[in-house]
Parts: C-alpha cells; structure tokens; sequence
C-alpha cells in the first residue's frame, strides 16, 4: 500500500472516532477506568512486595541457650545448620550479648556491670530461607536439644504472606473481569461502528477493497481510543497513587511499623507506567476490534 | 470479455426443492460490446449479476470475466477481480458522508492509485459526466440524475474493461434516463463493455443493439435490434 493511501486511511480513522463519538466515549471511559484500577493494583502489588521483601530481610529467629559447654554449642549449630529452612547460622556468645546491651543502655551501663553473673544467653541468629515457612522452622529448632527459647517475628511475616496471597488472588480475578469486561465494551462499540458503516463497507468491497484496507480504518479508531485512554490512565494513576502515598506518610507510625518507608516512588515507574497503558489499551482495543468485523467483510 | 458456459444456479434456501435461478446459460459478450439484459421480475436477472460480480459461485458450469475464472478463484482474489470492473447500482450506493470529489477519488485510493494520479483522473472522469462545479458538494445535495453521474464517474475512474449497470436508470426521472444511457454509449465508445440490466422497454427499443431477454432462467432471446436513435 502506497504512503499516500496508508496515512489517507489513519486520518479516515482518526476522523471516525469523532463520527462515532457516543461509543467511542464509552469505550475510551471503560478502558481507561480498567487500566486505572490495573495498574494502581499492580502498583500497590508491588509495593506489598517490597514491604515483604523488606520483613523478609529480617526473617531471622533467635534460639537462645542455657548454659552449655563449647561441645553442646557446636552440637546445636550442626543442627540449626542441617534442615531445610536454614540459609544462615551466626553465633552470638553471652559476653558479646551482655556487650550489646551495655551499648544498647548506655546510662544503665553501670547497673549491669555490678551484675555478678552475666545474664545473657548465648544466642544463635538463624536466618530461614523462605518467611512462610518460619512458624514450622521455629517448632523444629525448639526440639534441638539443649535450646531454651526461639523467638520468630511469625505472626507478623504469616500476616504479610497472606495478605500477599489474598492480593495475588484478588488482583488476578480483577485483571481477569477488567479485561473480558474491556473487550466486550470494545467489540460491541466496534460492532455498532461497523453496523453504521455497513453499506460503506459493502460499496468497499464492491469496488474491490482487500478486508486489511477495509479493516485499517477501524483499527486506527480503536488504537487512537486505547492509547488516549491509556495516556489519561496514566494521569490518573499518578494523582491516585501519589495522593495515596502521602496520605499513608501523613501518619509516619503507621508508615514505619508497616515498613512502608521502601514503598516505589511513581518516578520510578513512570514511564514503564506509560508505557504498559497505552500498549494495554491499544491491544485491548484491537482484540475487540478483530473480534467485531468478521461477519461484515464476507461480500 | 464475459463468458458463461453451462451454468446453472440452484438456490436451496425456502423452497422444498429449492429454485433454480439460472438454467444451462451459455453466452460470450465480446470485448467493447453494448448489451442490454431484460427480463421480468424473476428472471435469473439479479442473479446473474451476482454471478458476474463473483458474490456467488454457480451451482454447475464456468464463468469467465475480464480473464478470471471466476467459478475457481480464490476469496483472496476477489477485491482484484473486482477492480476491474466499474459498478453501477440503481440505489448510487455514494458514500454519503464524502464528496462528489473524495466519492470518486475513493475508488483509486481502494486501487492503490498515487495522490498524482488521482488529482488529474479525478476532475477528468467528473468533468466527462459534466458535474466539475459539483465536486465539493455531497451526495444528498445532488438529485438524482446527477447522482447517477458521480456514480458512473466512479465507475469510470479505474478505467475497467467492462461496466455493469444494475438498472441505472431505475431511481431516476424517465426523462433523464435516455442521458443516463447516451452517457454510457459515450464511455462504451471509448472501448469499455458496457452491460446493463433494465427493465425499461422504451429505453431498450429506443437505443436498439444486442438484447438478452433472460426468462425463467433461461435465455429467450439474444439478439441484435435497431434502435430508434440510429435515424436521428
């Protein structure tokens, strides 16, 4: 096809998208409010990733033991280091525990040095290898024999685990519902628009039109849509997300506790962001725009 | 050139043994001939019009046009063929939305014509069927007669070797119907086959030539007649 032609048949689609306003507002409504809510979800996922790496970096559980010997220590490292949740074994004695208190307590430094004995068990810090196995790895340390006590952050890793679980589920469903939803809107505006033109197209294929010249026009219409609706998608998504940022940073407890202080910037994701949009819209549109024409090429 | 060999059209849909549309038709309309096609309602007419324009397939038979063998071509081929005929409707079929202009010019864009060409074939092919002034108007602006035109400029454009008119003069006053007919002897002088399917007797006896006389879809007669206009 000549250039001519080509760029006659993009201005002949760009110009329906205003013919068939009413539809194409619809479907320029629906798609850039689906890639909204994807991609602030997608966001978010993210950000919950991060906030579970960031717990996930402290996935370690201290087994503290009472009085032993240089041979029942060595003894209890072997098994901490041999099962399947270990990644990483380090051993604190009690006088480098009793040490980091003293640091830790500067202005009652005195009070633990009147202490007779040290108070400090010797602890191992056991770094696991995956968080949502840490409720099982702190029940097997506790059989070791010889381990007084293993503290595990589990409650808090086993909530992250789950809501990361229940977010993967939820977001899936809802990508899922947004895209069918998405490409049932288009094809059906693309439908009508093709219905209103359905004696052009037939004078088309009269005088000899190939169905890809034919087709081009309606899928420049609904590439321009998905794209525009891509780009505002985009905006939207920035407002969104920055409000929702700041409005969790507005309460820095909150922040910290749930270590949200690692959450992605949107500058970040910006462009990627932009991006993804309008190659999501475009292709939205064009499997609702395939998916419509069929019936109305065989003339 | 057209040539039908044996052909036969059996339509199933209805009827308990369906109907048959065409029966045994054998014809050849050399290149550059005039023909009018008459018939009544019923005829086989239409259909043989779809036949020629490759929307159906004949049920027994072969079809040639313009050199295709459309009984085998491929769908693929079809916008191709097509691009070597001109068409011409009883209902126009102009875009409405486009100009008397962009209505032609939009036949040689479908060919893949240059925007060089198609600015010097343009107000060529309007000014032939004399509505130059009307290039910029649309088509519901125009009566019918002029209607006609800009769908035989169209028709033109390509410059194809064969033009089939299906009752051109059917939507028009009857007195615009001979310059609808003398418009198109002009084109066939040009060398361009003209087939033109009427129902109007008057016209077909004023202008005289080759007649096909389609009944119960069967040829009833194809001849050449004189016309009253060879005297004047």
């Amino acid at each position: 096809m000549r250039g001519s032609n080509f760029s006659y048949l993009v201005k002949q689609g760009v110009v329906s998208v205003w013919h068939n306003r009413l539809m194409s507002f619809a479907s320029f409504c629906i798609i850039m409010v689906s890639l909204l809510l994807i991609s602030l979800a997608a966001l978010l996922a993210a950000d919950i990733n991060v906030v579970i790496g960031t717990a996930e970096d402290k996935n370690e559980i201290l087994v503290y033991v009472d009085d032993a010997d240089d041979a029942k220590i060595v003894r209890i490292e072997e098994a901490l280091k041999n099962n399947g949740y270990t990644a990483q074994v380090v051993f604190y004695p009690k006088e480098e525990a009793l040490e980091a208190k003293k640091e830790e307590l500067k202005e009652y430094a005195d009070l633990l040095d009147a202490l007779k004995d040290n108070p400090m068990p010797d602890t191992f810090r056991v770094t696991i290898k995956d968080i949502s196995q840490i409720d099982e790895a702190k029940r097997t340390f506790e059989t070791i024999d010889g381990v007084s006590e293993v503290s595990a952050p589990y409650d808090f890793a086993s909530v992250l685990v789950s809501l990361k679980t229940t977010l993967g589920i939820i977001g899936g469903a809802m990508l899922i519902a947004l895209v069918a939803v998405c490409i049932v809107i288009v094809y059906n505006a693309s439908r009508t628009s093709v219905f209103a033109r359905r004696k052009e197209i037939g004078i088309m294929k009269m005088v000899g039109a190939t169905n890809s010249f034919i087709k081009l026009p309606f899928f420049i219409e609904g590439m321009f849509i998905g794209i525009l609706a891509g780009a505002v998608s985009w905006f939207l998504t920035k407002i969104a997300y920055e409000a929702l940022i700041s409005f969790f940073a507005g309460d820095l407890t909150i922040w910290k506790v749930l270590g949200l202080s690692n959450v992605i910037p949107f500058s970040d994701v910006i462009w990627y962001l932009l991006a993804f949009n309008c190659a999501g819209g475009a292709i939205l549109s064009a499997i609702g725009t395939i998916f419509s024409m069929g019936k109305h090429l065989k003339v | 050139m057209v040539e039908l060999k044996n052909v036969n059209v059996h339509y199933k849909d209805g009827a308990k043994n369906g109907v048959d549309a065409l029966h045994d038709i054998n014809l050849r309309i050399n290149d550059g001939e005039f023909v009018f096609i008459v018939g009544d309602s019923g005829a086989g007419k239409s259909t043989m019009l779809k036949l020629l324009t490759r929307e159906i397939v004949p049920t027994n038979g072969r079809v040639f046009v313009n050199g295709y063998n459309l009984s085998k071509m491929r769908s693929r081929k079809i916008p191709y063929f097509r691009r070597s005929l001109g068409m011409i409707f009883q209902d126009f079929r102009l875009i409405p939305d486009l100009t008397v202009y962009e209505n032609v010019a939009f036949v040689l864009r479908v060919t893949d014509k240059s925007n060089k060409y198609i600015r010097q074939r343009v107000p060529y092919v309007l000014n032939l069927v004399k509505l130059a002034d009307k290039a910029k108007a649309k088509p519901t602006q125009l009566s019918g007669g002029e209607q006609q035109r800009v769908a035989i400029a169209r028709a033109f454009a390509t410059d194809p070797g064969l033009i089939i008119a299906d009752e051109p003069t059917g939507n028009i006053d009857p007195k615009l119907s001979y310059e609808i007919v003398e418009l198109l002897k002009d084109i066939n002088k040009c060398g361009t086959t003209i087939l033109m399917v009427t129902h109007e007797h008057d016209l077909v006896q004023y202008f005289g030539g080759r007649i096909i006389n389609l009944s119960k879809g069967s040829i009833a007669f194809d001849d050449y007649i004189g016309g009253e206009d060879e005297g004047e």
